[in-house]
């Protein structure tokens, strides 16, 4: 049996996953990312041979780098830019989806995906982290929480207090002054998530969402996030049958599966 | 490839406005007129006596001070020459000639004049061209060049504006155009003998040096790729024309090809399309008539907003990417620039319906060299393009 591997050096989390020739995924493990993005990429991709059972990349037929870090990934035999990468991990769970919004650690991208899985049309966010995983850790942050419980806290609410700040420092300055005047923290919280709800609009427009979407990186795992977006965006989430934070890594497996075995 | 022999240098010398060439010209005794456009024709501003340098704000970091003056939602262009104004950058030049193209450029210059950022002496020059390439346009632009450039010159520096002094700027630019269109045609090949990057380099220098010192190294350039022998395997996967609003930065066009896309053909502000075409004089008309019919009906600024220039532009485009056998076409502007942000919204749109390419549209930031985001962007682009085939096998 012939093994192929993905691994997506994110700014937050490196993601890699491994396939067996029939596209079936053997392993896959989802890491901090360390500073140094080659030794993201060691640590994740010790971890998923050994969970495969195996003990080396040159196990793997195939080896595709993505992510920012893509190109730090010393054993890789080639990379694949996350964009091309979470279009095709999302073709091969979901044949449907037309439609994607990844929403990473430091940017957000609406995909439009063609029928064979490639890329139809792309935009991306410009370089502030409005909106994004570095934001989401910002406004957690203010809570004191965690990230998971800052979601649930978001999902209690029965009324929703508005943000009117995008950048990620200002928004921290207004929650924290909103909660100081006693506002109810679960609708501050609602109102976050709304925000970067709204933010999401023009990146499914721009992937020419009409629908549903489905929604790709760490921040898919946000259930606020995902009530929002189907609230005020009115667009119906899909739901992926894989961890939608693997999509980008397990693109570049599925890539490496297509060229690997040729 | 084997390293070109001026490479290295013109990479440094690009480094700084105030180069080794520039330097050694004004030693000369030569006075250096500052430019920010391709509107005002480049031949005036390099009679005998003196010399033009199209000033950029190379290794621009941050642009506080500027957008302290001009806000931040103006054209970063304008705003790196303002910061650079400030950092005492410009003190070198004798004056600055500024086509009254941008109203966000002639507040960079006002700025750069009030602030008395520029060398003792020194005068700002503005110069009203013509939106639209009919006769009155063409009539008003002879009127501006003559009054407003040459008689302006040679008031302040003495220099002689004759029709002789005009035809030996004329001949001077016309053996750059020709060294550069023989460089540039290589890049026709599809086992091209120049990289994108290389001809970036000497095309850029052309704008921002002192055309005659710089020409023994652009014959010796040429002379060397001659006999170029290019790689046995392209490291590209695709070929791109490069096109929209000003680029003075080679290190986007290396990003570019780094990332897989040879930049084929350049359609944008410093590039050679259509900076660097020859000027043909005939004896049976005033020769300055000549010269503003020929920039003005050339430009491909989208300033120019009668129909036919609207239309031509994407289609001197469309001609250029299929001359040079690209795959695809990124169309780039830089951050609130104000024509090209109309331009390249329309541009997208009919290059990608009408003719049928694949069109990467990026609005970007002065500085790009090191902007992860936009490598993202082009990479996917050029997966875009060159995916489809691999995406349908399964």
């Amino acid at each position: 049996m012939k093994y192929f591997g993905g691994c997506d050096v994110g700014s937050t989390y490196t993601k890699a996953v491994i396939l067996d020739e029939n596209g079936k995924i053997v392993s896959h493990t989802t890491l901090h990312s360390k500073i140094n993005p080659e030794k993201s990429a060691r640590l994740a991709m010790d971890d998923v041979l050994s969970k495969a059972g195996l003990t080396s990349e040159r196990d793997l037929a195939y080896l595709i780098g993505t992510g920012y870090g893509r190109n730090k990934v010393p054993f890789a035999d080639e990379n694949i830019s996350e964009i091309s990468c979470h279009a095709m991990g999302v073709h091969v769970t979901d044949p449907t989806v037309k439609a994607i919004i990844d929403i990473g650690g430091q940017d957000v991208k609406g995909i439009a995906v063609d029928t064979d899985g490639t890329v139809k049309n792309f935009a991306m966010n410009d370089k502030c982290a409005a909106g994004t995983g570095r934001f989401y850790e910002a406004m957690a942050r203010s809570f004191e929480m965690s990230l998971e419980e800052f979601s649930n806290l978001s999902l209690s609410a029965k009324n929703v207090i508005p943000i009117t700040a995008q950048c990620t420092v200002f928004a921290e300055s207004e929650v924290i002054s909103l909660v100081g005047e006693g506002k109810p923290m679960d609708e501050v919280a609602a109102g976050i998530q709304m925000s970067v709800a709204k933010r999401c609009f023009v990146m499914a427009k721009k992937a020419g969402a009409t629908d549903s979407i489905a929604l790709t990186g760490g921040c898919a795992k946000n259930a606020g996030l995902k009530k929002a977006i189907e609230q005020d965006l009115h667009l119906k989430v899909i739901e992926l049958k894989t961890d939608p934070q693997l999509m980008g890594a397990l693109g570049a497996a599925e890539y490496a599966r297509r060229k690997g075995r040729k | 490839m084997r390293d070109l022999r001026h490479l290295y240098y013109l990479e440094n010398l690009l480094q700084e406005n105030n180069n080794e060439l520039v330097r050694k010209a004004r030693e000369e005794g030569r006075r250096c007129v500052g430019t920010v456009c391709y509107q005002i024709p480049e031949v005036l501003l390099n009679l005998p006596g003196i010399f033009s340098v199209r000033l950029r704000a190379p290794r621009t970091g941050s642009m506080e001070m500027g957008t302290y003056y001009m806000t931040s939602l103006t054209c970063e262009y304008c705003r790196a020459l303002l910061e650079r104004g400030l950092e005492g950058g410009y003190r070198f030049i004798d004056c600055l000639m500024e086509p009254a193209s941008c109203s966000q450029m002639a507040d960079c210059t006002e700025n750069l004049e009030k602030l008395d950022l520029l060398g003792p002496g020194f005068f700002v020059q503005h110069v009203d061209t013509p939106m639209k390439d009919d006769l009155n346009g063409i009539e008003h632009m002879i009127k501006m060049c003559r009054v407003r450039v040459l008689d302006r010159l040679h008031e302040a520096f003495g220099i002689d504006v004759s029709d002789e002094a005009i035809k030996k700027a004329v001949a001077v630019h016309n053996e750059v155009c020709d060294l550069i269109t023989e460089i540039g045609n290589y890049r026709k090949d599809l086992r091209p003998r120049i990289t994108g990057y290389e001809f970036a380099v000497l095309c850029l220098a052309t704008y921002c040096c002192p055309k005659d010192l710089l020409l023994p190294i652009l014959r010796e350039t040429a002379q060397e790729l001659r006999t170029r022998e290019p790689d046995e395997k392209s490291p590209w996967r695709v070929r791109v024309a490069v096109a929209g609003a000003e680029i003075d930065d080679p290190d986007f066009i290396k990003l570019i090809e780094d990332t897989g896309a040879y930049v084929a053909v350049d359609r944008y502000c410093f590039g050679s399309f259509p900076g660097r075409s020859r000027i043909e004089l005939s004896d049976n008309e005033d020769i300055l008539t000549q010269i503003c019919r020929k920039y003005v009906t050339e430009c491909q600024c989208p300033r120019f907003m009668n129909t036919s220039k609207v239309a031509g532009r994407k289609e001197y485009i469309d001609s250029l990417a299929r001359e040079y056998s690209c795959d695809g076409i990124i169309l780039q502007q830089i951050n609130f620039c104000n024509f090209w942000g109309y331009e390249r919204a329309g541009g997208m749109h009919v290059l990608t319906h009408d003719y049928s390419w694949p069109v990467l549209s990026l609005d970007r930031p002065y500085v790009v060299g090191v902007s992860g985001q936009i490598r993202t962007r082009v990479q996917a682009f050029i997966e875009r393009v060159e995916l489809k085939k691999l995406g349908g096998n399964d």
